[in-house]
């Protein structure tokens, strides 16, 4: 492999590995806290990524130039972000609260039933074919090196918008209160209640939290393909689990790195072996992963208490 | 009694109700000669297998499983493979068949000596995508993306062959459901099922019990693969072509959904279960796009009102038949707990 | 067992029942087996995915169909005689394909089926129908493998990919001197039949194939296969396949700076994939197709505006639907009986049909003898037929 491809397959690597982080991180938060693998979270994603296209349609074709990038994309993302938010908030309160006592089986069957509800509310709405997203500005490929690799200015504003978001949420956790809160919570439930924190309202934020997250990343996704379609958040959110996994769960720098090491590991591999077994590769991943070292890259070693 | 009072199970309305139900079952197809409505019973009916093998996993081992339609598959191209490279007849396609898919069931076991719950769920789901990917691109094995064509129907000896008719799969799969249903009410009253229910109810207490969790939990994904393979060959013969299509994420849920729908360990709930949401669709012909929707719907409603499912689980049915039980007890220290297992 | 189980198992037993019942008292049992049909209404089954991800080609073959029915009723073709349409999905899924044939088959008023739509629902469902004695024509099934079982139920009017296949390959080498190709295809029954076949008749010409890979069906990124393929430089890059994944080759393969043709065959040649990539991306695209330019057949001038009066835009397939439908039809006016037998017997025995996208001739197998593959291009944002494939 000549360093070109080597340096276009990092860049393009790179580019879904940060929109995997990016829906990871919802998983993250919301096991962190909870212990439930949020199985409906995928299709928070790709309602993000419909909530663009709709917008869109509604404030009308603009003609693309670069002023678009500085106005329309922070209106898109916004409100993208807020319908994830709601919607994630939503599920939480009344799919996954009145369960939070119940035997471990009903959230996840509650969360398989909420997924296929969302996806079926987004293909009965939007129809089940492809949908056409719209560049929101003309391409611009920088090359780097001699050859032809080059990154384009698409995969830059990916990338700065995923950092950008991904640093906000770690301060936001490190530093506010109710990311204390939020800290507390995963640490200890009940201890945290006592010390006077209101449970509901922190799991409540948390799932607000990732799903924005995950709207985000869902808008970047629908950005970078310009199609989106309602069976997109399944496979998505296999990998994002996979990678917050893979980063070790519960822990949100892992899900950051999990999330950049799949995307970059699944491009090497569907150029190195075949492009066909791309998606076994994230399986055969989280498969590894969960049998030597279930905790993750930099997940911490619980030991479990008798 | 006399012979055909304990035949009749005169004893036993429990029993009695079956009887009647299994007699009813063999009129069917000879009421109703509408050979389509006698195929939908005959698919409800692979259905209903699934969701008994299902049910020992999930139901009575308590271990989640996502990704059964991968057993199911491996049993159907088993059989395929089997019938169309080396000409096994369906006969014998249908115990190898069986067998194939408890290994791999049992290989697929192997993470989940180690891991619990929710991440047991995610690796069966990434193990059930993972064969039907390989079935889909391993060409050479499985035909690929066509998949097998010209797979033998089962025959009779005396040369009958079942063909594309529907009659005979439906007495087929009557058989088998029985047969399951006596075997599977024997293992549950036995040292086995019952080290299932105590794995399901608490893993530490079992293991300090001195039940060999391994073995159990390796035997509760091979006896739950075997009958998915068993399902899997009547399915290939019934079809006579077999393709990855078939066997995708939306079949792992909709078994588990009729197992949870009916009541987790209970064997007739989960049979209900799954002849309800088998039947379904051909109640909802007409809404087709909504039908997933409703699905989904119910799902949720299900686990928001009424999470033991609709016939209830089975530890708690014992719970409460013991203490309706009208048998004397004999008295017992005060501080002596529950005795453990169900006897219906 | 105590009372209380036995309580529970009656309501099971009860249950079961009601649903047994249910399913049998709610119709009336039907005498199976015949197959004389009642003189006022004859029916014709439409087989394709109706919901799902490929619903808009399901769809706009049925409604070819339809077209042809409804014509048919208004010319009063055959007096005190009404077609009608059964419409069955099979969610381009075989299973559902077995059960769609099975339901059509236990009505004795259907005397034949127009589908199914993809080869994978083809094969199975061809047994069923073969079983049963009832016509099957197929309009958009391109696997040989379909008319090598044997069944004289089963017509085809699409070419085959055997054919489709080499066509292409022999307009890449004769008329674009293309030296060296990569080929790809989406592991589907119809995408990498199609792609075998291109790929051993361009080696058989002498064309360098630099290599052969698949992609998933349903998935966005295929930036690792084409990073790949861009350093080896092909002439052509080959896609046996359909238009979503096709259009987000184009797009990504641009976007990476590979600037050779794509070709691929009737599976992206649609309007569709040049909205999907963008007309720019979608430029110079090779596509072969069953069949010439419609916009020349001067019946077709009919049937097009007719068509997008009544449904919107004209989909890719509505036409082989409508042919297709009208040769069972014609099948259906002059069969002696008005059985499945009959209708079986008037297609073997009559010689040729021409409809809007050709004509018809089948051999034994029941392909069509005539198959005529057209190259498009895409040119300006629209498909353009640039002439036969050869």
């Amino acid at each position: 492999m000549s360093w070109d491809v080597f340096f276009q397959q990092c860049v393009n690597g790179l580019t879904i590995g940060f929109i995997y982080s990016l829906i990871a991180l919802g998983y993250t938060l919301v096991f962190g806290i909870l212990q439930l693998i949020n199985f409906a979270h995928g299709e928070i994603f790709m309602v993000g990524a419909f909530a663009a296209l709709f917008i869109h349609a509604l404030l009308g074709a603009l003609p693309p130039g670069p002023l678009n990038a500085v106005f329309f994309l922070p209106l898109v993302l916004v409100f993208a972000m807020a319908v994830c938010a709601a919607v994630g908030a939503a599920v939480e309160r009344f799919a996954y609260r009145p369960l939070r006592h119940a035997p471990r089986l009903a959230p996840l069957i509650t969360a398989i039933g909420v997924s296929f509800l969302l996806q079926n509310i987004v293909m009965l709405a939007f129809g089940p074919t492809d949908k056409s997203f719209p560049d929101l500005f003309p391409i611009h490929k920088f090359p780097i090196g001699p050859g032809g690799a080059g990154i384009t200015n698409l995969q830059v504003l990916i990338w700065t918008v995923s950092i950008g978001l991904m640093a906000g949420l770690h301060l936001f956790i490190r530093n506010t209160r109710a990311g204390k809160a939020m800290r507390a919570l995963s640490d200890d439930r009940d201890a945290a209640s006592l010390m006077g924190i209101n449970t509901n309202r922190v799991i409540a934020s948390t799932f607000l939290l990732g799903s924005a997250m995950a709207g985000a990343g869902g808008v970047l996704f629908g950005l970078y393909y310009n199609t989106v379609n309602f069976h997109d958040g399944y496979l998505a959110g296999m990998k994002a689990f996979t990678a917050a996994v893979l980063g070790g769960i519960g822990n949100i720098p892992g899900a950051m790195a999990g999330g950049v090491i799949l995307g970059v590991l699944e491009g090497f591999g569907a150029a190195v072996i075949s492009s066909e077994w791309k998606n076994v590769f994230a399986f055969v991943i989280l498969i590894i992963i969960l049998l030597i070292r279930p905790n993750g890259l930099f997940g911490s070693r619980v030991v479990k208490k008798v | 009694m006399s012979f055909f009072d304990l035949a009749l199970f005169k004893k036993d309305r429990g029993r009695q109700i079956l009887l009647l139900i299994f007699l009813v079952a063999l009129l069917v197809p000879i009421m109703d000669r509408n050979a389509y409505r006698v195929d939908v019973l005959v698919n409800a009916g692979i259905f209903m297998m699934l969701a008994l093998g299902l049910n020992v996993i999930v139901g009575y081992a308590g271990m989640l499983n996502l990704g059964y339609a991968a057993l199911f598959a491996v049993g159907a191209y088993a059989y395929g493979i089997l019938n169309t490279t080396l000409g096994v007849p369906f006969w014998l396609g249908l115990p190898l068949a069986g067998l194939a898919a408890a290994g791999v069931g049992m290989l697929l076991a192997f993470p989940a000596l180690r891991l619990g719950g929710d991440y047991l769920a995610i690796v069966t789901l990434g193990s059930g995508e993972i064969v039907r990917i390989l079935l889909n691109n391993l060409d050479g094995w499985t035909g690929g993306p066509n998949g097998l064509l010209g797979i033998d129907h089962p025959t009779l000896p005396f040369g009958y062959d079942f063909g594309v008719a529907s009659a005979p799969y439906y007495y087929l799969v009557i058989v088998l459901i029985a047969a399951l249903i006596f075997a599977l009410k024997r293992v549950e009253c036995s040292r086995l099922g019952r080290a299932w229910m105590a794995l399901r109810e608490d893993e530490l207490a079992a293991g300090a019990m001195g039940i060999n969790l391994v073995w159990t939990k390796l035997s509760a994904f091979g006896i739950g693969g075997f009958i998915a393979g068993m399902a899997g060959s009547v399915f290939a013969a019934k079809q006579g072509t077999v393709s990855p299509d078939s066997f995708d994420f939306v079949v792992s849920v909709m078994v588990l959904a009729m197992v949870v729908l009916g009541g987790l360990g209970n064997i007739y709930g989960v049979l209900l279960g799954a002849l309800a949401l088998s039947l379904l669709p051909e109640f909802l012909r007409g809404f087709e796009i909504y039908r997933m929707l409703i699905f989904g719907a119910a799902m949720i409603g299900m686990m928001l009102f009424r999470p033991q499912g609709i016939l209830g689980e089975a530890h708690h049915r014992a719970e409460y038949s013991r203490e309706r039980r009208r048998a004397p007890r004999i008295p017992m220290k005060p501080s002596a707990g529950p005795t453990p297992g169900a006897a219906t | 067992m105590s009372s209380i189980n036995a309580g529970r198992s009656r309501s099971a037993a009860s249950l079961s029942l009601l649903l047994a019942l249910g399913l049998l008292g709610g119709c009336a049992s039907q005498p199976g087996g015949g197959t004389e049909a009642s003189l006022s209404v004859i029916k014709i089954g439409c087989a394709a995915p109706l919901t799902g991800d490929q619903a808009q080609i399901g769809i706009d073959h049925c409604q070819g169909v339809q077209m042809a029915v409804e014509e048919f009723n208004a010319s009063g073709r055959l007096a005190g005689t009404r077609v009608e349409i059964l419409k069955m999905d099979d969610q381009r899924n075989p299973a559902q394909a077995v059960n769609a044939a099975k339901k059509l088959v236990s009505d004795p008023a259907v005397l034949g089926v127009i589908g199914h739509f993809n080869s994978s629902c083809t094969q199975p469902a061809s047994a069923i129908y073969h079983g049963a004695g009832m016509t099957q024509i197929t309009a958009a099934s391109t696997n040989p493998d379909l008319s090598k079982q044997g069944f004289k139920t089963f017509f085809r009017v699409a070419a085959t990919d055997d054919v489709q296949g080499p066509k292409g390959a022999r307009f890449a080498a004769n008329q674009l001197g293309v030296k060296q190709l990569f080929v790809i295809d989406d592991k589907t029954t119809y995408g990498k039949g199609l792609a075998d076949a291109f790929e051993k008749e361009a080696a058989a010409l002498g064309i360098k194939v630099l290599g052969h890979e698949g992609i998933t069906q349903g998935d966005k990124d295929f930036n690792p296969l084409l990073t790949k393929i861009k350093p080896l430089q092909p002439d052509l890059i080959y896609f046996g396949g359909i238009y979503p994944e096709g259009s987000l080759l184009l797009r990504q393969a641009r976007a990476l700076g590979i600037t050779a043709p794509f070709m691929g065959g009737d599976g992206i040649a649609t309007h569709t994939l040049v909205e999907l990539a963008g007309a720019a991306a979608s430029e110079g695209t090779y596509a072969t197709m069953v069949g010439g330019d419609m916009k020349k057949v001067p019946s077709a001038a009919a049937f097009v505006t007719a068509y997008e009066t009544r449904y919107g835009k004209l989909g890719q397939w509505s036409a082989y639907g409508y042919d297709a439908a009208n040769i069972l039809l014609k099948a259906v006016e002059t069969a002696d009986a008005k059985t499945r037998a009959g209708v079986l017997t008037a297609m073997r025995t009559v010689p040729s049909f021409t409809g809007i996208t050709g004509s018809v001739v089948f051999d034994e197998k029941g392909d069509n003898q005539n198959q005529f593959i057209g190259i498009f291009k895409v040119t300006g944002g629209e498909l353009v037929y640039v002439g036969p494939a050869e």
